[in-house]
């Protein structure tokens, strides 16, 4: 009777192995976004773009067959509870890749990822910290870091003039200063001259002082860095009043539409840097396939923002990395995924980017964009421009 | 209903804990303490150290504002003056973690005192702005002072050894934060018992009748904003001990509106409602946001509505527990025991 007992909790152990190892090897995504907080903007897209990814992924097959678990939680833009939220989901869904909130939550998490959860990792950042292989093998962009943009619409300004005076106009934030010191350093390899650097609080309105030092300084080019309207907006707005005749230009977070809406009929001033193609260019086969989905599952949606793109594009490499990795020996591991995304090499994503070459865990390619004051869009004046 | 509970002497009546029953509860406690990280998993071993900060620091800022009576809207700040000294001290100078947590404080202890020095001349709202010029200020050090601080790049830091066992897991430190709170809350509770603690609450309530009584104020007011301080240092420390990286974006102000919520909700002072008030702070959002994302499973496209609604449902708990009892929880918990007391007699 013992035996049989003994065979029987034995045979029961093996079958709830097996069926461990079977969830374990259950492709799985878990996500933090900032749902609420001062991001939400940026998280409420982002989660659904994420969702319209998996769901369109599980409906073509999954990955072979296997169908991509999704799960996600609000971070509310705060690094203690997002960091609360990826430790939840990953002790309830033990999943293989992971998508953070903020450059705050990368940075904590970055030394745990690499030694102790070993998940293939990306955010809502384009930190330098987060594009670095050798320091966190398992973080990825899959966009240009704010460096690299600095350095597109440097290389765009070289173009159109060089030698040109250019001002670093940022926030007093981590988002605001982190490209200015490699921005300092391409201005000077490019033969740029940076006559000014402007700092101002987020959503600041007063910026005269600011505004008058750059016309003193007779800039060409003013690149905002740290903002996502405010005080962008003002600037532009104020720099007619006192005779600035500069060129305006931001990173991603700001070439978004809210910002020529607020800009109205300045919106011709602003150039703006992106990764990624818009939601009403016509002529992208996923760009139509984006529209359709959207039509058809948000019929009260009208438009999808650059930040629903960022994560589109991210999840469509999760769901290759995948892919890539089902076939490898081991199947869903942090390791296997990484290999996975390393081996990405012109990548087609149907137009949402040029074809896709990971470097160094970012993709470092980006298009400049102006605002357009009648069609309130943004037109691209660049083809793709690639830093190498 | 207790009974037979008479001393022989002033020691036996100036303890804390002052019946079987409630040290036996006292033992039980801590003994939960022990086996919980045994039964928990990361993610509440994550909030259970979360909490463990805020009670510290918490503890310091109800020394401050509850006991001795001077508003600080400048807590965040010594918290983060604390979490850099730590972090300074262990890359920069290679003192051990065990070392830099007290040094920590003592450097905070310093700022705090530094901070302090106009409540000397001012009082209530005109304290409360001073204060909060010291957020700016240490928030702008933190920013610009690159050489010490990094700047917006922040401090990484190794996790706490001894020997060759590294305090890396949630559950490893779990042990280092459970004894900074013992001791922490332990010391507070004895503080006020003591001279230094009855000259706080005499400042607190009539600082001319307290003066004119002997206490001198700038003696114990420096005292309270230094040990204030310190507390917060610690807190920091072992914060971004525990984060292994510390930037400014770690100590904005709103941390010292919560830390004054924690204080208030839990109540004035009272250590205990230091206590609570942290662990609501702390534990409530997070149970709201577990409750949410579970709610939008079974409710798919309604996450725009559920998600949001958790900070209107926290607000509601905090407006409803200071309606119904504006002394805060400690006060909830103090008319229970009482209750209990007479308990099932009415009087």
């Amino acid at each position: 009777m013992k035996k049989i007992g003994f065979f029987i909790l034995g045979f029961i152990l093996f079958l709830g192995s097996f069926s461990i190892a079977m969830a374990q090897q259950t492709p799985t995504i878990c996500a933090v976004h900032p749902f609420t907080g001062r991001f939400a903007f940026a998280g409420i897209e982002g989660s659904a773009a994420q969702q319209d990814v998996v769901d369109m992924a599980n409906e073509a097959g999954g990955i072979n067959g296997k169908k991509i678990q999704y799960y996600w939680a609000d971070g509310e833009y705060k690094d203690d509870v997002g960091i609360a939220a990826f430790k939840r989901l990953q002790a309830q869904y033990n999943p293989q890749i992971m998508f953070g909130q903020s450059t705050g939550m990368t940075k904590a998490l970055g030394p745990e990822i690499k030694t102790r959860y070993k998940v293939l990792y990306s955010a809502y950042t384009m930190t330098s910290e987060a594009a670095n292989p050798k320091e966190n093998p398992y973080l990825f962009l899959a966009a240009p870091t704010y460096a690299e943009q600095f350095g597109v619409l440097l290389k765009y300004i070289v173009k159109e003039k060089p030698g040109a005076n250019v001002a670093f106009f940022y926030s007093d934030t981590e988002f605001g200063r982190e490209p200015i010191a490699a921005g300092r350093e391409m201005c000077k390899k490019m033969g740029l001259k940076l006559v000014a650097e402007e700092v101002s609080q987020v959503g600041g309105v007063d910026i005269t002082t600011q505004v008058l030092d750059m016309k003193a300084k007779k800039v060409d080019y003013c690149i905002f860095q740290g903002y996502v309207s405010n005080p962008i907006a003002s600037v532009i707005k104020q720099s007619k009043d006192y005779g600035l005749n500069a060129k305006f230009m931001g990173t991603f977070w700001s070439t978004e539409l809210q910002l020529l809406k607020e800009l109205g009929t300045f919106a011709d001033e602003y150039i703006g840097v992106s990764a990624y193609s818009f939601y009403y260019q016509e002529d992208l086969p996923m760009m139509k396939k984006i529209r359709e989905w959207t039509q058809k599952k948000y019929p009260k949606v009208e438009y999808r923002s650059q930040s629903y793109m960022e994560n589109f594009a991210t999840v469509l490499l999760f769901v290759e990395c995948f892919k890539r990795a089902d076939k490898m020996k081991g199947g869903f591991t942090g390791d296997n995924l990484v290999k996975a995304l390393q081996s990405l090499k012109n990548f087609d994503v149907g137009g949402l980017m040029p074809p896709v070459t990971i470097k160094n865990n970012s993709i470092p390619v980006g298009r400049v964009y102006r605002g357009n004051s009648k069609t309130v869009r943004f037109d691209p004046i660049s083809d793709w421009i690639s830093l190498d | 209903m207790r009974c037979g509970d008479y001393k022989e002497n002033y020691i036996k009546d100036e303890e804390i804990f002052q019946s079987r029953f409630v040290k036996f509860w006292l033992a039980l406690f801590f003994i939960f303490l022990i086996v919980f990280p045994f039964i928990a998993n990361a993610h509440m071993l994550y909030v259970s150290n979360i909490i463990g900060f805020a009670v510290i620091g918490a503890v310091g800022l109800n020394l401050l504002t509850g006991f001795t009576g001077q508003i600080s809207l400048g807590h965040a700040a010594f918290v983060g003056v604390g979490a850099y000294a730590s972090a300074i001290l262990i890359t920069r100078l290679g003192i051990s973690f065990w070392l830099s947590i007290p040094l920590a404080g003592l450097v905070s202890a310093l700022a705090g005192m530094i901070i302090g020095i106009p409540s000397l001349r001012v009082k209530g709202l005109y304290l409360c702005i001073a204060t909060l010029a010291a957020q700016f200020i240490f928030g702008f050090i933190f920013v610009h002072w690159e050489s010490m601080t990094k700047g917006i790049t922040g401090i990484h830091i190794p996790p706490p050894q001894i020997g060759g066992f590294h305090f890396t897991t949630e559950k490893e430190f779990y042990w280092i934060t459970l004894v900074f709170v013992v001791l922490g809350v332990g010391y507070a509770r004895n503080l006020i018992r003591s001279k230094m603690g009855r000259a706080f609450v005499a400042i607190r309530d009539r600082d001319l009748a307290a003066e004119i009584m002997g206490i001198d104020l700038f003696r114990y007011k420096l005292s309270a904003f230094a040990i204030s301080s310190f507390y917060a240092g610690v807190s920091g420390a072992l914060w971004v001990s525990f984060l292994k990286v510390v930037t400014p974006d770690h100590f904005p102000f709103t941390l010292c509106i919560q830390y004054l919520a924690m204080v208030i909700v839990g109540g004035l002072g009272s250590v205990l409602g230091s206590v609570f008030g942290a662990i609501f702070m702390t534990l409530i959002p997070e149970v709201l946001n577990v409750l949410a994302e579970n709610a939008k499973n079974y409710m798919p496209g309604m996450e725009h509505l559920l998600i949001p609604f958790k900070d209107v449902v926290f607000g509601f708990l905090i407006v409803s527990f200071l309606i119904f009892e504006p002394r805060g929880l400690a006060e909830i918990w103090n008319r229970i025991k009482k209750f209990f007391t007479l308990w099932p007699f009415s009087y």
